[in-house]
Formats: C-alpha cells, sequence, structure tokens
C-alpha cells in the first residue's frame, strides 16, 4: 500500500568512515491517529468484509505496512 | 466475568514450519509491550480511572486478550511439530530444555514476564499518555516483525494487530480529551 | 467434527460481524452522544448474532450461551470437542 502521507523522512549525517553502505534517506511511520484529537462522527466505512481485513471500520485510520516499504 | 468464545478475533493462517520466526513473535507474546502487558495494564487501571474511561478500558483490554491468542497459536502452529534440533537452531534450544514445546509468557530474548513492565499511577493522564505510548510501542513492534518474516500467513495477521493499534491509540487519546472536558468549570468565569 | 472449507468460511463471517461491534462499541465508548453510531451498533449486534445463529446451527455454540442445536448434538458436538481455535 503506498500511503506517502503518513510517512515521514529525514538524511541522516554521512562519515566517510561509516563502515556499511550508507542509507541516504530514512523513513518513519507517522501513523493516520496522531493527526486527529477526536474521531469526527459519520466518516465513511468499510464493508465488514473490508473492515475485518484492514483491521478497521475506518478506512482514514488505515495506513497499512509492508516489508517492501523497507522502512528498517 | 468473562465467557470464552470458541474462535479467534482473526482468522489466523500459518503456513510454514518456522520455530525461528515463534521465538521472534514471543516478544508480543511476554514482552515489555507485548498483548500479555497491555491486558494486564488496561485490566488493572480500570478500577480506579473515572467512570466515563472504564468501559473503554474494559473493552480495549479484553481484545488485548483475543491479541494474546491470535499470537499464541501463531506460536504454538510454527513449532508445534519441530524437532529438538530445529528448535535449538532457531535458538529455542534453552526454552526447549525448560517448557518442552509449551509456551511461554518470556520474550524474544527468553526473559520471562514481569510485572515491572507495567504501571498503574492512579493519575489518569499519567495512566493515559503511559496507554498510548504502549499502543505505539507495540505497533512499532509489528513493524518489525513484518520486516523480518517472510510468511504470508503471518505477515497478514500482524498488518491487523498492527493496525488494532493505531484504533487503540486513538480512544486513548479520545479519552484524554474526555477528561480535558471535565475542567473544573467553576473557577473559569 | 472435520473443520471444513464450509466451516472455515461461515466462521469468519461471524467473525467479520463480530468485529464490527467491536470496533463500533470502541467508538461508543469515547462517543456517547453519537446516536446515528448507537444506531448502527444495535443493527450490528442483530446481524452478528443472526450470522452467528447460523453458524452455530450447524456447527455447535461458539459459547456456552447459545443452546445447542438439536442438528448440533446430533452429529456429537460437544463442548469439549476439536479443534480448539488455535489448532483449526
Amino acid at each position: 500500500m503506498d500511503r506517502p502521507q503518513f510517512r515521514g523522512s529525514f538524511k541522516p549525517y554521512v562519515s566517510p568512515r561509516d563502515p556499511c553502505p550508507p542509507i541516504l534517506e530514512k523513513f518513519f511511520v507517522l501513523p493516520p491517529q496522531i493527526f486527529t484529537n477526536f474521531q469526527k462522527p459519520g466518516l465513511p466505512q468499510n464493508s465488514p468484509e473490508e473492515a475485518l481485513k484492514q483491521g478497521s471500520l475506518w478506512p482514514q485510520f488505515v495506513d497499512g505496512f509492508s516489508r517492501e516499504e523497507k522502512i528498517s | 466475568m468473562w465467557v470464552y468464545e470458541k474462535k479467534l478475533l482473526y482468522p489466523v493462517e500459518v503456513t510454514t514450519c518456522n520455530p525461528m520466526l515463534a521465538r521472534y513473535l514471543m516478544e508480543q507474546y511476554g514482552g515489555a509491550d507485548g498483548e500479555l502487558a497491555a491486558a494486564l495494564r488496561y485490566m488493572n487501571q480500570r478500577y480506579t480511572v473515572p467512570d466515563k474511561v472504564i468501559g473503554l478500558l474494559t473493552d480495549i483490554s479484553t481484545e488485548e486478550f483475543s491479541h494474546l491468542e491470535m499470537l499464541a497459536t501463531m506460536i504454538y502452529k510454527l513449532t508445534k511439530d519441530a524437532t529438538p534440533d530445529q528448535l535449538e537452531k532457531a535458538g529455542l534450544g534453552a526454552h526447549f530444555v525448560n517448557h518442552g514445546h509449551s509456551l511461554f509468557y518470556e520474550n524474544a530474548g527468553g526473559v520471562p514476564f514481569t510485572a515491572t513492565y507495567i504501571q498503574s499511577k492512579g493519575d489518569p493522564i499519567a495512566d493515559l499518555y503511559e496507554d498510548i505510548a504502549a499502543e505505539e510501542k507495540a505497533r512499532a513492534t509489528y513493524q518489525w516483525l513484518i520486516d523480518i518474516s517472510d510468511d504470508p500467513g503471518i505477515n497478514d495477521a500482524l498488518a491487523f494487530l498492527r493496525e488494532r493499534e493505531n484504533i487503540h491509540s486513538l480512544r486513548f487519546r479520545e479519552a484524554v480529551e474526555l477528561l480535558k472536558d471535565e475542567r473544573d468549570r467553576k473557577k473559569i468565569f | 467434527m472435520k473443520g471444513s472449507e464450509e466451516e472455515w468460511n461461515m466462521l469468519k463471517k461471524v467473525q467479520q460481524m463480530d468485529f464490527v461491534v467491536v470496533e463500533l462499541t470502541l467508538y461508543l465508548d469515547t462517543h456517547s452522544n453519537d446516536e446515528e453510531a448507537r444506531r448502527q451498533w444495535r443493527e450490528a449486534i442483530k446481524v452478528a448474532a443472526n450470522v452467528r445463529k447460523q453458524y452455530e446451527m450447524n456447527y455447535g455454540p461458539l459459547s456456552l450461551t447459545s443452546v445447542p442445536s438439536k442438528q448440533a448434538i446430533d452429529v456429537g458436538w460437544q463442548w469439549n470437542s476439536t479443534p480448539w481455535p488455535w489448532q483449526r
């Protein structure tokens, strides 16, 4: 799932003496719920099938996560 | 009291015999930010929090026990028919001599569960902020587990559990907002 | 009783409908004034109860709050029979 709005990034300092090949840009998660203090009533909902699959009734709070993102 | 339901919260399918992965999953079974810690933390805090948030702590704690059962299912399936030799290669040799094929509340490094992982401060804001932090830490643990696992069935269940942490975190943040509404209005003319 | 594909799918339906109830319950814990959500919650409980009844009719009770159907007794259902949730 490609949802860059729930990810942040930074460019860490790279030393010529770093032993591993440097990763020039590092990513981290900014999960959807931190942008909401209180859920508004009447948000669009998933079907029951989709809700169980995604882990929430409200797609607005689903950001997904996969190893393909290579966040770590 | 509680009534047992003979079903999982989410259908877990495990396709590989992979004791190494089972060992990693123990972090969420008996680790500091795991499901047992979460369930016990909320179930204990609920007795003294303001009435408004008792229901939330009770319901989330109950859900955490169902998450614990999902983790147990994954660990059980991944190790069920593994030989002592396979367990040893997976770093579970010490676990095997102490516990055989049974599960135990310990983290991925084999450290047994301890109540010192959790707190109850008797201060609603301190407790709820701990709960929010616990959810975010559990979410991060699920991310690293997804990154290290290549079993599609396990990763499917882990993605579900990770998303639940998002929702619980949101609800605890809302609980903080509800308590802010209780600010003593008499003094604000 | 052997766990069949059909039973797995029927149980999944129960899990889906129960999950909607779980989600709406947590939501209402912090949104006690949302009447529309409360109406949906009551409806979701009804739907979940119906789906559960269908499953239990065929395969036996999922908890001891349900009465075992004659059909389930006839095919040999017992509370203590396998598979347990982690064995499926």
